[in-house]
């Protein structure tokens, strides 16, 4: 019988076991994924989790595995794919067979190797049980120190402003999120942040964490003493690559075709840990939840044989207060940025262009023009600046099945 | 005991349009699907967000904040991160009306 093995315990893997059985494949599949629980949903934990308002969500109740005859082998580690053998090598020493296997070990938290960074007090984010550790601590204190204003600092700053503390954040840059946003629109999110009380210290970073026994001050590359309860540390991941390495390219991330498939025959890789050949962006890792779950369903198929391109033009939202960002497409660099909206009321969407084609689509409080400029991402559209600007047109008037020909 | 509400007139909701409407203490979207009247539940079942305020595509709904999608014909979410379904409830038009059937649950 056909053996379908998916490593990791993410989101992807979960809509990948998925999809498989919607589509009516009827062979093994083994799921082996280091985490104890089933997959479950990451975004809130930086928001509604980690505020008390929500428990964490299961992507599929814990049964479904059982029911859809999934073997799901949570809390064990993976250790190596094996070519020569083609099995999984387990830790313990436990092989398991397959004929094709997809690699979704998804992203670590980057570690910042400082001293002081071990001192009890010092959290980061990535799983739930470290959202329920910067909870109690929030519970404790009532000021807290956070390094990093990416989206994982500034969402985790949001919610323990909501929650009442004191919050400084330290950022490198000289705004929040400079570095995917560029410095306009990262000043809109400085500007959210400022009005709702978030002390902020940019071109700055961490030297060390001080404390006796546990975490009492940041102190600061600049020389700054910044004293809180507890400090949380959000400066970005590196994919998970550990079971590649033996045959399996690793490349930041391991490398993907377009179609999701490695160098190396009937090894996938989707989600974080996947460096994709995106036929509109070029070599791109994407560390956002949309993306892991449209990718787990593509692999099901191409592992069933659909040998199709996934060419999904990405898309995320993040929540910040009462606040709702959204951005689309991928732009390391733009040379031309129209506003629709007004930033200064940080209600808008701002489009990126590069030579007159859109790259990348951004709003705050806009719900509708992010995704509806999707389609024109995806076929590498110059759409009209005037119209772009204007709050009344409707972008999907420029998609790209309605555009008249010539 | 479940009553006709009416909510506005006939053709208050244009083919491919989505429009939402108070009914009792629920806010109830209805969808236009070329010429077919759906109503449900106007509160997205992931994070409250209101689906009227999202597009509408052939008996897609897609959730503007966070991009889940409903079957506006079913009520089922057919993508996440939303998984629950949300409440289809019964439309009609009737002498010049538009109304809707509210069940309890």
């Amino acid at each position: 019988m056909t053996s379908f093995v998916i490593v990791g315990a993410g989101l992807g893997v979960a809509t990948a076991a998925g999809k498989l059985r919607d589509e009516g494949f009827d062979g093994d599949v083994v799921l082996i994924g280091a985490e104890p629980t089933p997959p479950y949903e990451r975004p809130p934990l930086s928001k509604e989790y980690l505020r008390g308002e929500s428990d964490h969500h299961l992507v599929r109740p814990p049964e479904w595995y059982e029911e859809n005859r999934v073997d799901a082998r949570f809390g064990v580690r993976a250790e190596r794919v094996n070519l020569t053998d083609r099995v999984v090598e387990l830790e313990g020493g436990e092989r398991v067979a397959f004929d094709q296997v997809v690699i979704a070990t998804g992203a670590r938290n980057r570690r910042l190797e400082i001293p002081g960074v071990e001192l009890p007090g010092v959290h980061d984010l990535r799983f739930a049980p470290d959202a329920d550790a910067i909870r109690e601590a929030a519970r404790k204190g009532s000021k807290a120190v956070i390094v990093g204003m990416g989206f994982i600092g500034a969402e985790v700053a949001a919610s323990l402003r909501q929650l009442g503390l004191d919050v400084t954040v330290v950022e490198f840059f000289g705004t929040p999120l400079e570095r995917v946003l560029g410095p306009v629109l990262g000043g809109a999110i400085e500007a959210l942040h400022r009005d709702h009380g978030v002390e902020m210290v940019f071109r700055d970073g961490a030297e060390r964490f001080d404390g006796d026994g546990r975490f009492e001050a940041l102190v600061t590359k600049e020389g700054r003493r910044i004293e809180g309860d507890f400090a949380v540390v959000g400066v970005g991941v590196e994919p998970v690559t550990d079971v590649a390495g033996d045959g399996v390219p690793v490349d930041n991330g391991i490398p993907v075709d377009a179609k999701l498939r490695t160098s190396a025959d009937g090894v996938w890789a989707i989600g974080d840990v996947a460096r994709h050949d995106h036929p509109v962006f070029g070599p791109i890792r994407v560390e956002h939840f949309d993306n892991a779950m449209k990718m787990g369903e593509h692999v099901a198929t191409n592992l069933l044989g659909a040998d199709a391109v996934f060419d999904d033009a990405h898309w995320f939202w993040s929540d910040q207060y009462d606040a709702n960002m959204q951005m689309a497409g991928f732009a390391t660099e733009w040379d031309d940025m129209v506003v629709r909206g007004s930033i200064e009321d940080r209600s808008f969407s701002a489009f990126l262009l590069k030579d007159g084609r859109l790259l990348s689509t951004f709003s705050m409080d806009r719900k509708f023009d992010v995704r509806r400029s999707m389609p024109l991402i995806a076929s590498k559209g110059h759409p009209d600046r005037a119209q772009l600007a204007d709050p009344e047109f409707d972008l999907r008037q420029l998609h790209p099945s309605k555009e008249e020909s010539g | 005991m479940a009553e006709w509400t009416t909510v506005g007139s006939a053709g208050a909701v244009g083919s491919g349009e989505l429009q939402s409407f108070g009914v009792q203490e629920r806010q109830v979207a209805v969808a236009n699907v070329d010429g077919d009247l759906h109503a449900f539940d106007d509160v997205c079942t992931h994070q409250q967000c209101s689906l009227a305020e999202g597009d509408l595509d052939g008996t897609i709904v897609e959730c503007p904040c966070h991009g889940s999608q409903f079957d506006v014909t079913s009520g089922e979410a057919v993508q996440g991160p939303a998984t629950d379904p949300v409440d289809v409830f019964e439309v009609r038009e009737q002498d010049g009306e538009l109304q809707v059937l509210l069940t309890e649950e």
